[in-house]
């Protein structure tokens, strides 16, 4: 009787919280599909009387969106890409290649976890004024890449460092030499670590705002996040066409989650095997 | 072998990028933050140096200290909020036998990988006094609960540490879910056979083996309290008043509208130092019990 109770008490909670945690996204959903008058007065809760597509299209042609939307993608793939590259070659020369002085380099990079965004901001910036990159994606492309490196540099040594060395004894005593066995043996090996990585980074930089609102000068290179707050303060504010922005932003993010809700959980979890 | 592993262009190829611009967009910068807080700077000129003068105006900085005790307001309310919702509901699910455990899991996670700023901008017409789903709720079910959310100086900063609390209790739900899952069934089943409820068996067995996955918590929304800014930027422009500055706040202030770039370091300095402090008394407190690491 009494663990009756307190299983209809517990998955009450949890359907509760799910309503918390969900019911302002789907009102945010809802109302990018009504209008004004809808929306304050008639029917704040509810279903759309009528469903206004035309929220979308007004979304999509008389604001920026499309150019945000581009930016974003150029950015956040730029991003995934170089991140990728340069942490992957970092992590194996640091972990299975043999010389001196790698574990202190490996640490100096790894330091980089200590270092919050919001402390370098104003030497970011003119860091990024001072090399003359305010004209184009690579403002956002090289500081997104810098501040990934540590932590991408980090779960891909845990890789590396527990592959057995059998790996390339074979394929060098095949006459392979160290270019051919990283690229032919190595990188296949870490595919998992590989993807787990590229929708870490995905997703950081596709929501990223506190840099892109110190770096981004010009109007024409804004991403989305920023585009959404471009909204506040027009005087006559069109929610309905905000609402529709705000959901465009967010399809791309929500979608990659609920087709790969394992692997986006691994991803952003795998921090806390790493960081501790 | 040894020629193998030790192929110098190789490594120097491998690393070089890497290492290059880590040191110009991460390192350079940090070592400016402290170096350049000891200057009076306007961001143009070459600057004078005044020692540790940046750091006793900061203490005699009204938005400074109520960007600390904000810092420290925001940090409780979501450690104790997502700790909380976090346990219970990552416990719950793990120990229930239900349908629809997949449904509510994407329903907790869906926030977390959403942009901040849409975080925000939906959070502001859920907030805003007049119009709001918030106050509007209350109407509907007929409880006198109007609030001015955001415009009431007391109010704001809780309201602001609620959205936050509210997009990352998912994040930290999925951390101890995973925690909880790579606990070996066994434990359990002996806990139970020595007649352990399972409220006994999880503050006892589950809750001390997540010890660490609850350290790396702990950092997370401590820091996060510290580090604040984006949330206030957005929804309440750190006012009314400076009712809801952060530390960041004081520094973005400090050099981007009124060019005291020195200054603004030395905020952004002592950022750095706060969170550091966080994670030497978090892991000081939290010290793992070697008995049941590795678990």
């Amino acid at each position: 009787m009494k663990n009756k109770l307190l299983k209809w008490l517990f998955g009450g909670f949890l359907w509760f919280y799910a309503a918390i945690s969900l019911y302002p996204l789907v009102w945010m959903v809802l109302y990018s599909f009504k209008n004004n008058d809808e929306i304050f007065v008639g029917n704040p809760f509810g279903l759309p009387k009528v469903w206004r597509i035309d929220n979308y299209i007004k979304a999509w042609t008389n604001y920026d969106v499309p150019q945000y939307f581009l930016n974003s993608l150029v950015v956040a793939i730029a991003t995934v890409c170089l991140t990728l590259a340069l942490s992957i070659t970092f992590a194996y020369a640091t972990s299975r290649m043999r010389w001196r002085g790698k574990g202190l380099v490996r640490l100096y990079v790894a330091l980089g976890m200590f270092v919050p965004v919001q402390a370098v901001l104003i030497p970011v910036a003119r860091l990024v004024n001072g090399f003359g990159l305010t004209d184009s994606h690579l403002a956002l492309i090289f500081p997104y890449t810098a501040f990934n490196l540590s932590f991408a540099t980090m779960v891909f040594y845990a890789f590396f460092v527990g592959l057995p060395v059998e790996l390339e004894e074979a394929a060098c005593i095949d006459g392979a030499n160290i270019f051919q066995t990283f690229f032919k043996v190595m990188i296949p090996t870490v595919q998992p670590a590989i993807w787990t990585l590229a929708i870490f980074t995905f997703l950081n930089s596709w929501n990223e705002f506190l840099l892109a609102n110190v770096l981004v000068v010009k109007p024409a290179l804004k991403t989305l996040p920023l585009g959404v707050l471009f909204f506040q303060g027009q005087f006559t504010t069109d929610w309905g066409a905000m609402g529709a922005t705000m959901v465009i932003a967010s399809l791309p993010t929500v979608l990659l989650y609920i087709f790969f809700s394992n692997q986006v959980e691994k991803a952003l979890t795998v921090s806390g095997a790493v960081k501790g | 072998m040894k020629k193998f592993f030790g192929n110098p262009w190789a490594i120097a190829l491998f690393t070089l990028p890497t290492l290059l611009l880590f040191s110009v967009m991460v390192f350079y910068p940090i070592i400016q933050v402290f170096y350049r807080s000891l200057f009076d700077w306007n961001g143009l000129s070459a600057g004078t140096f005044v020692g540790m003068d940046n750091y006793v105006r900061l203490l005699d900085d009204k938005g400074f200290q109520v960007g600390n005790l904000n810092g420290f307001k925001f940090g409780a309310v979501i450690t104790v909020f997502q700790l909380t919702m976090a346990t219970l509901l990552a416990l719950s699910l793990s120990s229930m036998r239900m349908k629809g455990k997949s449904i509510l899991r994407v329903a907790y996670f869906i926030p977390v990988v959403l942009s901040v700023t849409v975080v925000c901008q939906l959070w502001l017409s859920i907030y805003n006094a007049d119009t709001g789903l918030l106050n509007r709720a209350f109407a509907f079910m007929g409880i006198p609960f109007k609030q001015n959310w955001l415009a009431d100086r007391h109010v704001a900063i809780y309201a602001i540490a609620f959205v936050n609390a509210w997009q990352w209790t998912g994040y930290q739900f999925a951390l101890i879910l995973a925690g909880v899952k790579s606990i070996p069934d066994s434990y359990f089943e002996a806990a139970k056979i020595d007649g352990a409820s399972s409220w006994k068996a999880h503050r006892f067995i589950t809750i001390p083996l997540l010890s660490e996955t609850y350290k790396f918590c702990l950092v997370v929304s401590i820091t996060g309290g510290i580090k604040a800014f984006t949330e206030m930027f957005i929804m309440t422009g750190g006012g009314p008043g400076n009712s809801t500055y952060t530390l960041t706040y004081t520094m973005y202030s400090a050099a981007f509208r009124s060019a005291q770039f020195g200054y603004g370091l030395a905020a952004a300095a002592v950022l750095v130092l706060e969170c550091l402090l966080a994670i030497i008394l978090v892991n000081k407190v939290f010290k793992t019990d070697p008995a049941v690491e590795g678990a």
